[in-house]
This record gives structure tokens, C-alpha cells and sequence, in this order.
């Protein structure tokens, strides 16, 4: 299976931004975030020792609809739990995430976004990171879809999503926490039950814990565990950014 | 007159605004010694939802509409039917065909058994969706709640409710595509089929059987009916999808469409105003939406950098052995002040057929407590309360 590409700060002029790219969903998002800037329309009542989170998504082909603004609740409820937003220098200051759909299936008028949402959420983790907007913890989120027979299919494609009973969206903390669960069509708790180990093996692979309490990530048949992937993304990065410093040592 | 000296305690109320925290951990969690039972603010336990009571057909200009209210929250929704000729669908000549392949209405009409609600039409899904045959709309700019203006455009939250109901009508598939569907069966000119034109049926009478084919004619789709669902919180506390979504459910359930039927001379939909005529929509299942909310004893939960534990360690602490900060109940059908004071949500609709109970839609947002065996008892939690809403809507 093919993995992810991403790629972090393509923009130059927002304080952080990432390109995130899906083979097997198609998607391909390009995400900014800009922190800490002031909201002219924030209001000092309203929690006064905490950030606001601003998330807006813009669809690339398709018209915009109320749909987008679901997602963003979404996106805004995920990252908005991980975002430290009592640091210094963050009270009463905005965090804006600005997430470009820039390519694959377009999203019609009453479908859900849950095929998207996964590559939605690393964008907005990546551009976070990017950003340096402090975070409590990092995660990872796949979707997963099941068909009448009962098969788990890993990040399907429009058509594979069109004909499934269900379609479920998980994310998982770094700390192996079930962050974010949306699932839709119809299933029982077992189902999902198996879903969700899926689900966390994709994102942590089966993972095993040493004697010495560290937690060893294992590839399996889903390939390199999806916490990998944004892991070396980010190291990648910052190997590049001081190659100056580490060449000069 | 001796003045009376000025009460250094604070009446509950005022405790309440000042510090939210503080006094809802303070009745979910009493002292050991007050022997006093761990109950929320509003007097429920954590499983409790509010006092719910629907009213259906208050709207005298809708097809079909009902009130719901759950404690404070109060949702009312109207049905509208408007037709929708095929001839104003740009794309239909090339796109559909609108040929019927069985008599699908009158098993309809007489049968409701279960095999008959597995049934599929492969136009089913394809021509609600496409064609938009459903159009909810949620308006919370109704003055329900302070935060809300009322004449303002429409908030992201209304917005995105009105896409969860829309999402969910699809879902669910809870209205039948042909229900909405008016057909046109033209007369054979053989003498035989004169006879019935003569007798005025030849709109809504299916041939028996074969008939059809022999004819060689076909019924067609000449129009259908767009229903357009319009919600309006009218007072909001709290939990606002649960409520539009039963408002939604009683207003389909409570819908009427007249019996329309194509008139060939003036090339026209023509409705019958006859109340017996009108038919009841047929809906698939009884999906109900519960909703919760996780309150932390831990006020810095939500922004606290290190101290996360794993996930591993987590599972290994019993959920009735946690203590202190660690502590977090899950509210059922959360009000307006505990929303305010929990971050994490969860949303489970259910529906049960033949006994079981099948989850609809399930999501979580906003936090970590709910894994696993929480979820699983969420869920339970929501397929009691599906017995408790089936017998208010069966009642109104």
C-alpha cells in the first residue's frame, strides 16, 4: 500500500503551512495556519485566558456548501483539544487554520467529507507543527469503510466509499487515545469494535512494549503505521532547516 | 430599625455563575459523609434525559408537522411538499430511466413487513440525492438562546446541523424515493384499456402481473414531490440536534401527501384535495439520536502540556476506582450550562430492528474519555432511550 506524502512550509508568507497528498483517497490538501494573531472579531468575555481556534475549509472544485462548515466543528473540535492555548503569548489570541481542498473527487452537495477528513486533520497537524503552535500531543487518523460482506477496506476510494454500509473516521492520540470517532451508515458495536483495532493498527501499528516500558512501532501489513509517516515528515524538515548547522558541526 | 448584617454566604445561584466548575463537580461528587447520591445541577442522574413531549400537526399550512420539546430545547419542524415536474430536470431524458419495472406501490400500500423494508431500489438512493428531493433547513436566529441574534444570517452552528440532518436523512434512507414519486401509466388503445379510461383509473391502477408488458405501455415519472423540512429552534438549552432531529422524525411521520396524478390534456400535475385520498409516507425505521457530554473533574484537563497519561496505563485504572481529578462522568442530553462545561461530545443515533439494535451513526469528538467499553455503554444508554422516544412519537 502506498503512503501518504507530505510536504511542510511550501508557503512562504504563513506562519506555518504544510501540502499533504493521499493515493488512496485521492485527496490532496494544502493547509496554512497563522498563530498567534489577533481576531478583530473576538469578544474578551468569552473564555478570556484561552485561544480561539478558527478553522475554515474551502473546496477546490466543488461549489461551496453548509457541509464544509461541518467539517470545520469537526477539525475545530480535534485540534482545538490538543491546542495549548494558555502559553504565552496565546490568551485571548487566535489560532486560524485555512485548509485548501486542492484536488480530488469533489465532494457533492449532501455527502459527507469522511473520506477526506483523515488527510483534513494531518494537514492541519502538519501546518500546525510547521506553525510552532505549541501542542499537548500529536495524532494520527485513518477511514476505514465496510462493505456488506463485512470487509475492511483501508482508506477507499469514492467509488469503494459509495458502496459501503459504513464508513468510519478514527483518530488516534500519540498516546494511543481514541481522539475522534465518526462513524455513519449501519453497523452494530461489534463491528466497530474491529474497526477500531484496525484502525489503531494503522495508526500505531501493532505495537509491541519493550522491558524498558518504551513502546517499539512494528510494521505490518498496512505498511509503515501512519504516526510514523508524520513523525519522519516533520524530522525530514528540520534536518533540512539546520543541514547548516549540522554540516558546520 | 436594626439593620441586618450582611450574609457572607452565597446563594446557589450565584455560585453557579461564578464558578460553573467547581459546582457541578460539587454535586456530581458529594462528600463521602452527606450521604447524599451523586446527581447533576438539574436534578438528573448522568443517564437521564430530560422530560420530552411531541406534538404533531399544530401547522395547519404544512403536509406534515410536529413540536418537540426536550426540557427547555424546544424544535418545531414543518414538512412542505412542492412538485417537481421531470420536465424541469435539466439532465432527466438522458440520465434516468423512468420506466417502472414492478408494481412497487401497491406492495407498498399493503404490506409493511420487515422483508419489505430490506428491500433495495437501486433509484432509491440516486434520485433523493441527486435531484435534492430533501431539503432541511435549520434556523436558530429565532432569538432561543442570548448568543444567537435573531435576524442575523445563519450561524456555523446552524449550519452545520442543517448538514448533519441532511446527511443523516440520506443515511438512514428513512424516506422512500417512491413515495415521492408521481406516475404517469398512459392508456393502451386497445378497447380493453378504453373501458378502464373511461373509469378514470387509468392514472394510479397498475396493470395485475403482466398486463403492463402486454400492453407494451410504460408507466413513466412525471413528476415528484421536494419536501422541504424546515426546523426552527424556537428556545435553545442545550443538546439542539437531538430535538430537531425528533422534530424532523414526528414532522416526516405525521406527513400527508395529496394524491397527484399526471393530466395528459393540460400536461400537468393535478392533486386530488380529498383528505381520504392522501397517502401516509412509508418511512424506513425509527432512527433516534441521543447525545452526550464528558465532564472532567480536572479543570485544566482540556490545557494542561505534560501530564497525559497513555492510553495503556489509562485502560489499566478501574473506571469506578478513579479518583480525584482523574474522575469524568458521561452526561446524557447535556443542557445548556453543562455544554459550556464539557469539552468532549458524543452523538449515537440508533434504531432497532427485529430487537437488535443498529447503529446509525456514532461519533465522538473533542477529548479521550470515551474508548471502547464507555462507548459501548453510551450506546446502551441510547438504545433505552430509542423504547422511551418511540413511545412519545407513537403517542402524539
Amino acid at each position: 500500500m502506498v503512503g501518504p506524502t507530505a510536504s511542510l512550509t511550501p508557503l512562504a508568507r504563513a506562519d506555518g503551512s504544510a501540502s499533504y497528498h493521499c493515493p488512496s483517497t485521492g485527496s490532496n490538501i494544502l493547509g496554512s495556519v497563522n498563530a498567534p494573531v489577533e481576531l478583530p472579531g473576538r469578544r474578551d468575555a468569552l473564555k478570556p485566558e484561552d485561544a480561539t481556534v478558527e478553522v475554515f475549509v474551502k473546496t477546490g472544485t466543488a461549489p461551496a456548501s453548509v457541509g464544509e462548515r461541518y467539517v470545520e466543528g469537526i477539525i475545530r473540535g480535534v485540534v482545538g483539544r490538543l491546542i495549548l492555548g494558555r502559553e504565552r503569548g496565546y490568551a485571548r489570541r487566535g489560532v486560524v487554520i485555512t485548509l485548501a481542498i486542492v484536488g480530488g473527487e469533489s465532494v457533492g452537495r449532501a455527502d459527507s467529507h469522511l473520506t477526506l477528513l483523515p488527510a483534513l486533520l494531518h494537514t492541519a497537524l502538519l501546518a500546525l507543527l510547521s506553525a510552532s503552535v505549541p501542542l499537548s500531543m500529536t495524532f494520527s487518523a485513518t477511514v476505514l469503510s465496510v462493505d456488506a460482506s463485512g470487509k475492511i477496506t483501508r482508506e477507499p476510494s469514492a467509488e469503494v466509499a459509495a458502496a459501503a454500509k459504513s464508513i468510519h473516521v478514527l483518530a488516534f492520540t500519540s498516546k494511543g487515545h481514541l481522539l475522534l470517532n465518526e462513524s455513519e451508515g449501519a453497523f452494530d458495536f461489534d463491528t466497530w469494535e474491529k474497526v477500531r483495532q484496525r484502525a489503531s493498527a494503522i495508526c500505531h501499528g501493532t505495537s509491541t512494549v519493550g522491558a524498558d516500558g518504551d513502546i517499539a512501532m512494528v510494521e505490518d501489513a498496512d505498511g509503515q503505521p501512519l504516526e510514523g509517516t508524520i513523525r519522519e515528515t516533520v524530522e525530514d524538515q528540520v534536518h533540512r532547516d539546520y543541514a547548516w548547522k549540522i554540516d558546520a558541526a | 430599625m436594626a439593620s441586618t448584617a450582611p450574609s457572607l454566604t452565597l446563594p446557589p445561584s450565584q455560585f453557579a455563575r461564578l464558578q460553573p466548575h467547581a459546582y457541578l463537580l460539587a454535586h456530581l461528587s458529594p462528600p463521602a459523609s452527606s450521604n447524599q447520591p451523586s446527581i447533576r445541577a438539574n436534578g438528573r442522574a448522568p443517564a437521564q434525559f430530560r422530560v420530552t413531549s411531541a406534538n404533531t400537526g399544530s401547522l395547519t399550512h404544512t403536509n406534515g408537522s410536529a413540536v418537540v420539546r426536550v426540557g427547555d430545547t424546544t424544535a418545531v419542524c414543518g414538512v412542505r411538499a412542492e412538485i417537481l415536474p421531470t420536465d424541469d430536470i435539466a439532465s432527466w431524458s438522458v440520465s434516468h430511466t423512468s420506466s417502472r419495472t414492478t408494481n412497487k406501490r401497491q406492495k407498498l400500500a399493503n404490506s409493511d413487513s420487515e422483508e419489505q423494508q430490506e428491500e433495495e431500489d437501486p433509484n432509491d438512493k440516486s434520485h433523493i440525492q441527486d435531484l435534492n428531493l430533501l431539503v432541511p433547513n435549520l434556523s436558530l436566529s429565532t432569538g432561543c438562546a442570548p448568543g444567537f441574534i435573531p435576524g442575523a444570517p445563519p450561524s456555523a452552528l446552524a449550519q452545520s446541523l442543517s448538514h448533519q440532518i441532511l446527511n443523516l436523512l440520506h443515511s438512514t434512507r428513512l424516506v422512500r424515493a417512491e413515495d415521492l414519486r408521481v406516475w404517469y401509466q398512459p392508456p393502451s388503445l386497445g378497447g380493453e384499456s378504453l373501458e378502464r379510461h373511461n373509469a378514470e383509473e387509468q392514472m394510479d391502477v397498475d396493470d395485475e402481473g403482466t398486463g403492463k408488458e402486454d400492453d407494451g405501455e410504460k408507466a413513466e415519472v412525471k413528476a415528484f414531490w421536494v419536501l422541504y423540512i424546515d426546523v426552527m429552534i424556537v428556545s435553545l438549552a442545550g443538546n439542539p440536534f437531538d430535538a430537531a432531529w425528533a422534530a424532523v422524525l414526528a414532522a416526516l411521520r405525521d406527513t400527508k401527501l395529496p394524491k397527484a396524478s399526471w393530466d395528459v390534456d393540460n400536461e400537468i400535475v393535478v392533486c386530488s384535495d380529498k383528505v381520504s385520498e392522501a397517502r401516509k409516507l412509508a418511512l424506513r425505521g425509527l432512527p433516534v439520536a441521543s447525545s452526550f457530554g464528558v465532564f472532567e473533574a480536572d479543570a485544566a484537563a482540556g490545557w494542561r502540556a505534560v501530564i497525559v497519561p497513555d492510553a495503556e496505563e489509562e485502560r489499566l485504572i478501574e473506571e469506578g476506582a478513579r479518583k480525584g481529578i482523574q474522575r469524568r462522568w458521561v452526561l446524557a442530553d447535556p443542557d445548556g450550562y453543562e455544554e459550556g462545561l464539557s469539552q468532549e461530545r458524543a452523538c449515537v443515533v440508533v434504531d432497532k430492528k427485529q430487537g437488535k439494535t443498529v447503529i446509525v451513526k456514532m461519533e465522538k469528538n473533542g477529548g479521550w474519555a470515551l474508548d471502547g467499553q464507555a462507548l459501548k455503554e453510551v450506546v446502551e444508554i441510547s438504545a433505552r432511550r430509542w423504547e422511551e422516544v418511540k413511545s412519545i412519537l407513537e403517542q402524539c
